[in-house]
């Protein structure tokens, strides 16, 4: 048997050694479909086939980075990040793949996030190009804004303005909160400016800035609008300390402010009736209408769900919103953010700018909506916990909860939660003003 | 000409934090008008919380006496 094999396996090499008698070598590097269509097949030596093989393999493409290799973008790729880059990558992926399973950091999105970064930086494949898998994701929905409004539908669908509605004016503190967005605006052009570590352009300092206002599909709409090439780091930025609320809000709540204000106790929400609420997404999207129509995208597809939902006669229509739709949109945002985590556009120090401006654009923007908190507090005849200023920052409905948490801690028993989410919903209307502003600016 | 980012920002910032404040104010206005508008000529009962709670508990007590006395004289019918 082993000899029949053997045999047959001899034949075969001569045979085909004999027809491709001189035949040239055609590259075998068929990343190109036209190059499939055009080519006719010539036959070939098993030899060259098993070496025209080994290059087209992972291994190779990473062992030997070839000069002007381009990206899916048709952009350079530096020998560096076709080979060490993506090792590097890789292991950034799997941190974040740990951040998402182990630490339950935002897993809904940091894992397709993560998994995206993964399938972007497979050699050979180039699926981030404008027909690779990423690349149709990334082109479908990201690149033209459009899965961010999708997920603020369902972000509306599921909020509920009550809170806010019962005590007005706790809006403000959403409002002040998004000082840590202009805040880090200002921080990042002075990095750009007078430093060496960063060069950011201007529409690259508003996108990294938006960070502070802890809303991601804001941050991702900012982004792909201004300066796509950021978009991976700002995402990840965005989504990995929106899932640190927990970690870098109390610190600052606790230095700010004292334990007898603290212990505050707010009066109980008066009860808001169903009309109102149904009235209140129409306000808002009028509002944007007259004030700000550059906002109108984020806030009519949020105000749109938020109506579905409270109008109370299309409750199929809102559920789908809730559940299916922003599941779907969620899959395709992370993979195609991801997208963005190739080697050549992440390993950047930029990167590295950007996590540090993020951070302080979050603790910015909770200190703000607490300093802010603690005046209103001074100036109102109802008592006003100071704390439920960080809820400002949006992040729904996690700053809430920590604020409730830490109010708690000062006085067992003391609820804060439904006071804290007036100013977390007035938080997203915020920072979507806020954009509206940025973008309202540069175009 | 080269321009000054820091310069450009604080622009920026003071531009879009009226803006934010002007945004939110007019939203808190609108949202007390709404209140009281709505809480005036359209008060309805069924669909408020409000007015579920603050219903007088004697006016409850008393409907569930008349209730349970029209249930003692429909079983001796």
């Amino acid at each position: 048997m082993k000899r029949l094999l053997l045999i047959f396996f001899l034949t075969f090499s001569a045979l085909s050694n004999l027809y491709a008698g001189g035949g040239e070598e055609i590259s075998a590097r068929v990343s190109d479909k036209e190059l499939i269509h055009t080519v006719e097949y010539k036959p070939k030596t098993l030899s060259v086939m098993l070496s025209d093989f080994f290059e087209t393999t992972g291994i190779y493409a990473m062992l030997e980075p070839k000069e002007g290799l381009k990206n899916g973008d048709g952009e350079q790729m530096s020998r560096f990040s076709q080979s060490i880059g993506r090792i590097i990558m890789f292991v950034v992926v799997f941190i974040l793949f740990y951040l998402a399973i182990v630490k339950e950091f935002e897993p809904l999105l940091l894992l397709p996030i993560a998994f995206g970064g993964l399938l972007a930086n497979i050699p050979v494949a180039n699926m981030t190009a404008p027909d690779g898998f990423l690349g149709i994701i990334y082109n479908m929905g990201i690149a033209n804004e459009f899965f961010p409004l999708l997920i603020f539908m369902g972000v509306g669908a599921m909020t509920d303005f009550g809170p806010l509605l019962s005590n007005p004016k706790t809006a403000m503190l959403g409002g002040a909160a998004q000082f840590g967005i202009f805040g880090s605006l200002l921080g990042a052009a002075a990095l750009s400016q007078y430093t060496p570590l960063a060069d950011f352009t201007m529409k690259q300092c508003a996108s990294i800035s938006i960070i502070g206002g802890a809303d991601g599909p804001t941050s991702i709409f900012i982004a792909s609008a201004l300066s796509p090439e950021l978009l991976g780091a700002i995402a990840v930025a965005a989504y990995s300390y929106m899932a640190l609320v927990p970690v870098i809000q109390p610190p600052i709540m606790k230095f700010l402010t004292t334990e007898s204000e603290r212990r505050i106790v707010m009066p109980r929400p008066r009860s808001v009736s169903r009309r109102e609420k149904l009235i209140f997404p129409i306000i808002i999207v009028m509002m944007s209408a007259l004030i700000l129509p550059k906002s109108a995208p984020l806030i009519g597809a949020f105000a749109f769900g938020n109506f579905a939902k409270e109008s109370g006669v299309v409750e199929r229509l809102s559920t789908q919103m809730q559940n299916s739709l922003i599941n779907i949109v969620t899959i395709f945002l992370g993979l195609g953010v991801g997208s963005k985590l190739q080697a050549d556009k992440f390993l950047v120090l930029d990167t590295l700018g950007i996590l540090v401006i993020g951070l302080f654009a979050f603790a910015a923007g909770t200190a703000s909506g607490i300093i802010m908190a603690k005046i209103m507090n001074r100036f109102s005849d109802e008592p006003i916990n100071p704390l439920i200023g960080a809820a400002g920052v949006s992040a729904v409905p996690m700053a809430a909860r920590v604020v409730n948490r830490v109010g708690a801690e000062a006085r067992p028993g003391n609820v804060l939660l439904m006071h804290a989410m007036g100013p977390n919903v007035a938080g997203v209307i915020g920072s979507a003003v806020a954009a509206g502003v940025l973008l309202s600016i540069f175009k | 000409m080269e321009v000054n980012l820091v310069v450009e920002a604080f622009k920026f910032m003071i531009l879009g934090m009226l803006a934010v404040f002007a945004f939110l104010y007019l939203l808190v206005l609108a949202m007390k008008v709404e209140a009281k508008v709505i809480e005036r000529y359209f008060s309805d009962k069924k669909s408020s919380f409000a007015a579920e709670e603050s219903e007088d508990e004697e006016e409850e007590r008393r409907r569930v006496a008349a209730i349970i006395a029209a249930v003692i004289e429909y079983r001796k019918s």
